[in-house]
């Protein structure tokens, strides 16, 4: 990743075992980023946005997001990231859910999201199916948070 | 889904209460209808009877004023008649008058004059004869006279010859004689006078006979004009009204059949969402439930390479219970819950998949039934070659405009559980055939199977149940996805099945789809 500055990785999951599952296999693909785990909306946007070690204030940041939240929509999150003016604009979104319903996964790419994954029920395939995420992860490279 | 159609059909049963309103209820009512029928049968009847009077007022017109003209004529004959008999009166005048000229040799000509008078007299007689034929008491005394007019006429023409007698008893005897004639033909005209007088009396009659007739004709075509205009206006205003009356009722029925259906609607898109949302939902659980299972039997082996050292090492630390808790008891409850979670999985992607299939969008086309059964089958002709099956298709099919996924999945469906359920010992068979009802395609899929209990014909259709001896793989949903899928296509399915004996199920789809909101009510 971003020789520089560590790449954060903030993942938006209400699910505690789901985010539990995904950070051991994301470590399994070696990747040692830091990983800023929330699960509701409000508090993750408010780091996004206003915390001091947050994404606008210091340095890149890949976005993992669920669409079922509890406090808001996962695309709404979506549309205020990727909205016009937004200063996480260029930041990778990686919507992973279960939902893979065909609108959905339309809107989300309308909306500007990166990568859709549909997280697979077999926990076989799941596990490998974020291994390679890690692995896309540590080749991808993340645009500097612009402040200007 | 199966659920979201059994709450429309509630929904349905509901609707056509209320649609059928009281006054429709009135408006059907037998006694009211019959008595208005009566009504309508007697008022024709009227009506046509009195134009047949009006009809009959104008022919006796027309007859009288016949027999009026004919009277007319009848009238001019007589006075004709009368003409004559006065010519032979004058005609007569003259001949004595040419006779007593002579006699006195007043003129010289009196022979000739009187030849005259004497041919004036006989063609008179001639026309009266002529003219009163149709009068037998008239002829008889034309006869008498034409007799007396000859002899006169010979008596006279005697007198007049030089060497006549000229005593007086001859002049009185032609007098006497000529006074007969005389009055005769007075008698004549008086009868003629007497006709005439009655003929004139008739014939005022006849016409005003021919006035009351036209009188009466008149009154009864006014009376039959305004009767017609009368029930002709009664007819349009209740026309008109009862227009009016189907046409607020149709404008109810399309609002209420309106609101019925996006109620409808509203539940059916309530329950796929309610699908949707649940087994999505579901999922997510058991995502951690199969995940954090893996971790676990991923726990086990270093566990157990662990007991397994210790064991050898230091025997006495490895207690039974410790033993069979990391060897026996640990690996099978992961066991266990693998494989219910796994199941549970694979019946919530039944769900999902059913929710899925209710929202797609039906998109009907002009199907041939050969080619989508053949097509059918050979998609399936890998298993059916396996088991030794013979498929028939009975050619011929009917078309029908549906949806052709749709059909190709009931189709399959049930091809695949006739295939799966065969009598064991038994060469399967199966055979997809099609006939028309009125508006309706009914398509068999028969086959020779295990058969289904007469007890389980209705539950084989609801989801995750399933029929008979449990050896063959299957969540129970195959039927069940049928069913939506036929009712989704406006039809229904039955079966027709006898243990041991093998089964066919019909599918019975209208012959050409009419769209969703059709489909519901």
């Amino acid at each position: 990743m971003n020789a520089q500055q560590a790449v954060n990785i903030v993942m938006i999951e209400d699910d505690e075992g789901h985010a539990r599952l995904i950070e051991k296999n994301i470590r399994r693909a070696g990747i040692s980023n830091p990983i800023h785990h929330f699960v509701d909306g409000t508090s993750a946007m408010k780091f996004l946005y206003d915390a001091p070690e947050g994404p606008v204030h210091s340095g890149p940041a890949l976005i993992l997001l669920d669409l079922n939240l509890p406090d808001m929509s996962g695309t709404d999150i979506l549309a205020k990231i990727k909205g016009e003016g937004s200063p996480l604009k260029r930041a990778p979104v990686v919507v992973l859910t279960t939902t893979d319903d065909k609108l959905e996964i339309q809107r989300c790419y309308d909306l500007g999201c990166n990568v859709y994954i549909t997280k697979p029920v077999n926990y076989e395939n799941f596990a490998t199916a974020i291994r390679q995420l890690g692995l896309f992860l540590s080749v991808i490279q993340v645009p500097d948070i612009d402040e200007g | 889904m199966h659920i979201g159609f059994d709450a429309q059909r509630n929904h349905l049963a509901g609707g056509a209460v209320t649609v059928t309103s009281p006054a429709m209820i009135a408006k059907t009512h037998n006694p009211e209808r019959q008595a208005e029928r009566s009504f309508a049968r007697t008022v024709m009847l009227l009506v046509v009877l009195g134009f047949g009077l009006v009809m009959f007022a104008g022919l006796a017109a027309l007859g009288v004023m016949l027999r009026g003209e004919e009277q007319s004529r009848w009238l001019d004959h007589t006075y004709q008649v009368e003409r004559e008999v006065s010519t032979i009166r004058l005609a007569l005048e003259e001949m004595r008058s040419a006779r007593r000229g002579f006699a006195l040799r007043l003129r010289f000509d009196s022979a000739s004059s009187y030849g005259d008078a004497a041919r004036k007299l006989h063609t008179g007689i001639d026309r009266v004869s002529a003219l009163t034929r149709d009068n037998p008491a008239q002829q008889r005394r034309i006869e008498e006279l034409r007799r007396l007019a000859n002899s006169l006429d010979s008596v006279f023409r005697a007198s007049m010859n030089p060497g006549a007698q000229r005593s007086a008893q001859a002049e009185a005897e032609r007098q006497q004689l000529a006074q007969k004639v005389e009055n005769l033909a007075t008698r004549m005209v008086d009868r003629e006078r007497a006709l005439l007088v009655e003929r004139a009396q008739a014939r005022d009659d006849s016409i005003t006979l021919f006035y009351i007739v036209l009188f009466a004709t008149g009154v009864l075509l006014a009376l039959v004009a305004v009767g017609s205009i009368w029930v002709i206006r009664r007819y349009t205003g209740e026309l008109v009204g009862s227009r009016e009356e189907l046409r607020s009722l149709n404008e109810n029925l399309e609002d209420a059949v309106a609101i019925r259906t996006t109620d409808l609607q509203r539940a059916n898109d309530e329950i796929q969402r309610f699908a949707y949302i649940v087994s999505h939902d579901l999922r997510s659980p058991l995502v951690n439930v199969m995940g954090f299972t893996a971790e676990l039997e991923a726990a086990i082996g270093p566990l157990q390479g662990f007991v397994q050292e210790v064991a050898r090492d230091k025997p006495e630390l490895v207690t039974e219970d410790i033993r069979l808790a990391v060897e026996e008891d640990l690996p099978e409850s992961v066991g266990f819950i693998r494989t219910s979670t796994h199941k549970m999985d694979r019946l919530i992607n039944a769900i999902l998949r059913l929710s899925r299939e209710g929202r797609r969008t039906i998109v009907p086309e002009a199907l041939d039934l050969d080619r989508l059964a053949n097509g059918v089958i050979d998609n399936l002709r890998h298993r059916i070659d396996e088991l030794g099956v013979t498929a028939d298709i009975v050619p011929g099919m009917p078309r029908i405009v549906a949806d052709r996924l749709a059909l190709e999945q009931i189709l399959s469906n049930l091809v695949e559980n006739a295939v799966k359920y065969l009598k064991p010992g038994r060469p399967g068979e199966v055979s997809i055939s099609a006939t028309t009802a009125p508006g309706r395609v009914l398509i068999s899929v028969a086959d020779n199977g295990r058969g289904v209990d007469r007890r389980d014909h209705d539950r084989i259709f609801d989801l995750f149940r399933r029929s008979g001896e449990q050896d063959q793989p299957g969540e129970g949903i195959g039927l069940a996805h049928v069913r939506a899928l036929a009712y989704r296509l406006g039809g229904t399915i039955s079966v027709e099945s006898e243990l041991d004996k093998g089964s066919t199920f019909i599918v019975n789809l209208p012959a050409i789809y009419a769209g969703e909101k059709a489909a519901l009510s």
